[in-house]
């Protein structure tokens, strides 16, 4: 992460983890529509938020992501009818614990984001990137070894 | 204590004399004063080997896992009409029932293949408080007595009160009676304050953001990744841990310190609804690490967002396998 130590030119480097029908759908049709959103974001596609492991978004800060993202179709509209609502228990639980080890609160980001949601996929990058930014690097649970 | 000791051991032998369990999982005493260490009795005239009192620590669901789950795995090389049933007999306190009736809802094995043996608990001494009471001095005797507990070190007798060196997950312990049971040995033990069992994670929610890392770093500073803490867990049974997958690999293997803290926040966050507050994990660390801060917040935020005590009751659903279409979600970031 050379770009993690020089604040100047330093922009932040955030993992969006995504469900396969609807926000990485949002994302496509944002790419469609063209509409502009920071490229800040690297996209990893899983089948559904229920399929995302906690252990990823604890693995991705740990690697050097400035922020995490998990989006997820809205409650209610799974495509496996209940993973969103399975994985909203988790990232309640994740949330609240790594704020209370210390994390800041904003690196970890959760949202839903549908399909037909180009315009809210571009925002949500929008507010995550300027959040995080404003935080800055990610300094204090970073391997540097 | 006495008359529990006795009914245990009587059981235990009756069990075993008629056949209905295999093994009987208890505690004897330590090669060492005040201490107790597992055992596992097969013939009935050996019961009278098992001790109960507060030098009895781990957490004996952990067994019940692994000779059930072991005898599973060796009868699948056994022709299917020769398979035999094993049964286990066990001496379990309130935190170890409550480990049962999760392995119950994990399916793990069947209700019919654990009887259950339930003591009344009054909380076990913490050997690392004892070893601070005793500032340093060895342990040469030691008796309990009621309430009390009288110590003999070569600088001459100690005598404290018990609730001095009781573990501090027994102080504030809600389960100390077994929410399950077969047999239960002995009247049901006085409630502690059970109302106190959050108080230290409130006051940790109150510190600032920088404040709680430095708790976190200094505590997981000390972890020398010895995996005692899994070993004793009676939650941790995955035949393969995260800490040995390397596809992908979770916890790298450097002496960088963020690879022991990952391997601190994965392991205590496999244990959202799930984790009894047995202590066993605090009482087997030989760095002395606060593990019980962090799994106390789990268990606090799973009580308070999905109204779930882990292991409570035979009908509950663990936390994370179930969910309410209201379910909080204040932390959904909206734009």
């Amino acid at each position: 992460m050379a770009e993690v130590n020089a604040t100047d030119g330093w922009e932040p480097k955030i993992i969006a983890i995504v469900c396969n029908w609807c926000t990485y759908a949002g994302a496509d049709l944002a790419g469609i529509s063209r509409i502009q959103y920071p490229p800040n974001v690297r996209i990893v596609r899983l089948p559904c938020t229920g399929r995302i492991n906690p252990f990823y978004v604890m693995k991705a800060l740990q690697e050097g992501a400035d922020g995490v993202l998990v989006s997820g179709c809205h409650p209610g509209e799974c495509h496996y009818l209940t993973g969103n609502y399975h994985a909203r228990r988790k990232f309640a639980m994740l949330k609240r614990y790594l704020s209370y080890v210390g994390l800041e609160e904003d690196r970890a980001n959760f949202t839903w984001c549908s399909a037909s949601e180009g315009e809210r996929f571009a925002k949500v990058i929008k507010g995550v990137t300027e959040k995080v930014r404003a935080l800055g690097p990610a300094k204090k649970f970073v391997k540097t070894l | 204590m006495e008359n529990v000791e006795k009914k245990i051991r009587e059981e235990a032998k009756k069990l075993l004399a008629d056949k209905k369990v295999d093994v009987v999982v208890g505690y004897e005493r330590g090669t060492l004063p005040l201490t107790a260490t597992p055992v596992f009795i097969t013939e009935p005239d050996d019961a009278d080997k098992l001790v109960y009192d507060a030098t009895c620590v781990q957490n004996l669901a952990k067994y019940v896992h692994d000779i059930l789950s072991a005898h599973k795995e060796a009868q699948k090389k056994v022709k299917p009409e020769d398979r035999k049933k094993k049964v286990v007999g066990v001496v379990a306190r309130g935190c170890a029932t409550r480990s049962i009736v999760i392995h119950l809802q994990e399916r793990q094995y069947g209700r019919e293949d654990v009887v259950i043996l339930g003591v009344p608990c009054n909380g076990y001494i913490d050997p690392k408080k004892m070893g601070i009471a005793l500032a340093g001095e060895e342990a040469l005797d030691g008796s309990i007595a009621g309430d009390s507990i009288t110590v003999k070190t070569s600088a001459g007798d100690k005598k404290f009160s018990l609730n001095d060196v009781l573990a501090d997950n027994c102080l504030t312990c809600r389960f100390n009676n077994p929410v399950i049971s077969d047999i239960m040995a002995g009247e049901n033990a006085p409630a502690k304050a059970a109302d106190k069992e959050y108080e230290k994670v409130e006051a940790f929610e109150k510190l600032s953001t920088d404040e709680r890392w430095a708790y976190f770093t200094k505590e997981m500073s000390k972890c020398i990744r010895c995996y005692a803490c899994r070993n004793a867990c009676p939650s941790c049974y995955c035949k393969i841990c995260f800490v040995e997958q390397t596809m992908p690999q979770f916890v790298g293997l450097s002496a960088d310190q963020t690879d022991t803290q990952i391997f601190q926040l994965l392991r205590t966050f496999h244990m959202v609804g799930r984790c009894v507050d047995c202590g066993s994990c605090i009482s087997v660390c030989p760095m002395g690490v606060d593990l019980r801060n962090f799994l106390k917040k789990l268990d606090k935020d799973a009580l308070e967002l999905f109204e779930n005590r882990a292991g409570a009751k035979m009908e509950d659903v663990p936390p994370l396998s179930t969910y309410k279409e209201h379910d909080w979600e204040e932390f959904i970031y909206n734009p």
